[in-house]
């Protein structure tokens, strides 16, 4: 039940693990762009130029991945936990795989991988969903790094002095920073109660995992309305105990956990910087400086 | 009563309640319009006092203690806390100085690991964050979590998250303390752990006002006072010896009472006069004399 929560703290210390949570929030932003930036030329109409963009965009997220992997290898994160977190995701790749295959592109006799009894597949399709499961991994991986090697409170204190600025648009940071941190804080005692409903229902004859849908379905209302119920009551007690500590949303509180920053965030940060500038520089010209390069060759 | 000349808190008329901590006057609350919950209420708490307070699931005790912290306010009647009337205005102020323990310890911890818990009550009280560490360390120690600090509640028991939960509360400096059915969750050992944690906080602070709400009916019998509800109303009020002296009322509400205040009854006559033990301890040292 627990490895449903992909990248869970991991309790090492390594030099991950002591960087700022701010500074690892925003390389992770970074790196997500750089993930997801489109690289394939619009309106590119040389059969060759479109190669040549594809083979950029694969040597690109290779890079990145090299540098994904590194940071796992520093921070200690197990690669079987990326695995784990893969596992839902097979479905979706093959639903893109079909996607892909399915629209009707009808390639050439050069453009076609192999044929799938009348059906051509060619080989954009399998670039195309080769491209998508490339960029889930790489995007797996650096949440993966983000999440095991900081810890949830903390992750919530980088995210709120992240938003900190729209407080001036009336959007109530703090609030939501107390939101996320005790539903985090919440996750575990959850799991444990839906475990603790369905083996109760389970003794009362439940079937979870066999059946047809339609049982299926009924079994798992047998465990979303307990659950929700006591949620519910989780909520209210939480909420009257908050309100006897003294919590009051609208007034002024201190903190106890401080965020400190050290050179080393700096360091970071600029590390950072010039991977994004790297990103961006190849984007505007990388294609055809890369186009160059290869004609020079 | 005799008024202080100096009053000036007290906008309304009401007699001196400087004595006490806890005062209800007349009070009566419902949920629901068609069935009160709680029916023209009186009683006073003294400072200093041990009371508690018993019966019968759906009585309305949890609601009564929600009245005094002001989570709810009364719909009739007056409440005063340390002599101030409860209103909606004032109770975020008087709840400073009451604190509670709600039954279920997962639904109480609000921090991620218990210093993270126990400083939401110093974040709250504005408390500045260098003396956080130290104050933290001083009441995980009084209450036996010193060596758990960084220890998240699931890998806690239920009796340590309560000891948590006292902490966290007790370290706002309450002059009231509620402890609502705060060990019926917990097992023997558990309850008997809490149970005399809160009565060595009680010998340490005699000013401490606690408010026990238990269906432990030895526990009960420690007290200075029981009161006795039965559906929303006070059935009955009196010392523990009063209260227990009337098993078949008692009974009619399908309340007990202690085992050794049973036999020290069937043995009234046929032996030593044991009808002042406080304990099953105290009889049978008295027997054994
Ligand atoms: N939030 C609520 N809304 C409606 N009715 C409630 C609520 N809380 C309690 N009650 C009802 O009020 C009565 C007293 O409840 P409660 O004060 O919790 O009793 P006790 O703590 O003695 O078991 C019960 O009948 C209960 O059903
Ligand atoms: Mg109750």
């Amino acid at each position: 039940m627990k490895s449903v929560i992909f990248g869970r703290y991991s309790n090492y210390n390594t030099p991950i693990h002591r960087i700022d949570p701010r500074v690892k929030i925003i390389g992770m932003i970074v790196f997500m762009v750089a993930i997801f930036l489109p690289l394939t030329k619009v309106g590119s109409t040389s059969q060759y130029e479109i190669n040549m963009s594809t083979a950029t965009n694969f040597i690109i997220l290779g890079i990145i991945f090299l540098i994904q992997l590194i940071l796992m290898l520093i921070g200690r994160i197990s690669f079987i936990s990326i695995f784990k977190s893969m596992k839902t995701m097979w479905f979706f790749l093959f639903l893109i795989f079909l996607l892909n295959i399915l629209i009707p592109t009808n390639p050439t006799a050069e453009q076609t991988a192999f044929n799938l009894g009348t059906l051509a597949i060619s080989y954009s399709a399998i670039f195309s969903t080769a491209y998508v499961f490339v960029r889930l991994v790489l995007v797996v991986m650096i949440t993966s790094v983000v999440t095991s090697t900081t810890k949830p409170m903390e992750l919530t204190f980088g995210i709120e002095w992240l938003l900190y600025p729209l407080k001036f648009v009336k959007i109530p940071v703090h609030e939501i920073g107390m939101i996320i941190s005790l539903a985090l804080r919440y996750i575990p005692t959850l799991m444990e109660e839906s475990e603790r409903i369905m083996k109760s229902q389970a003794s009362r004859g439940v079937d979870f995992k066999n059946g047809k849908f339609k049982e299926k379905f009924k079994s798992i209302t047998s465990l979303i309305v307990p659950l929700f119920m006591s949620s519910f009551i989780k909520a209210s007690d939480l909420a009257d105990t908050m309100e006897a500590r003294g919590y009051d949303p609208k007034a002024k509180r201190t903190r106890y956990r401080m965020l400190s920053w050290r050179w080393v965030d700096t360091l970071w940060l600029i590390v950072i910087a010039i991977f994004l500038g790297l990103i961006i520089a190849q984007c505007v010209i990388g294609t055809n400086y890369m186009l160059l390069l290869m004609n020079i060759i | 009563m005799q008024k202080k000349k100096n009053e000036v808190k007290t906008t309304n008329d009401h007699p001196d309640y400087s004595k006490y901590a806890v005062v209800f006057d007349n009070v009566s609350f419902f949920y629901n319009e068609n069935t009160p919950t709680l029916k023209n209420i009186s009683f006073k708490i003294e400072k200093g006092q041990y009371v508690a307070l018993i019966g019968h699931n759906g009585s309305g005790k949890s609601t009564l203690a929600r009245l005094i912290i002001g989570i709810l306010i009364q719909l009739s009647g007056d409440i005063y806390i340390n002599n101030e009337l409860m209103t909606d205005d004032t109770a975020i102020e008087l709840r400073k100085k009451i604190g509670i323990v709600f039954q279920n310890p997962d639904n109480q911890f609000i921090g991620s690991t218990v210093r993270d818990d126990i400083a939401f009550s110093l974040e709250n009280m504005c408390v500045k964050s260098e003396l956080m560490e130290d104050l933290i360390k001083e009441y995980a120690a009084k209450v036996n979590m010193l060596d758990f600090l960084d220890s998240e509640p699931s890998n806690l028991s239920g009796g340590q998250k309560q000891r948590v939960a006292i902490a966290g509360t007790l370290i706002r400096n309450p002059d009231i303390l509620i402890l609502d059915e705060a060990t019926a969750m917990l097992d023997p050992k558990g309850k008997r752990e809490i149970f005399n944690l809160i009565h060595k906080m009680k010998d340490e602070n005699p000013n401490l006002t606690v408010i026990s709400i238990t269906h432990e009916i030895d526990e009960a019998y420690r007290a200075d006072k029981i009161i006795v509800l039965n559906d929303g109303e006070i059935f009955m009020e009196g010392t523990p010896s009063e209260v227990f002296s009337h098993p078949d009322e008692l009974s009619k509400i399908s309340l007990d009472i202690p085992f050794f205040s049973k036999l020290s009854m069937e043995l009234k006559g046929i032996s030593k006069d044991v009808s002042n033990v406080k304990s099953m301890e105290d009889l049978i040292k008295v027997l054994c004399q």
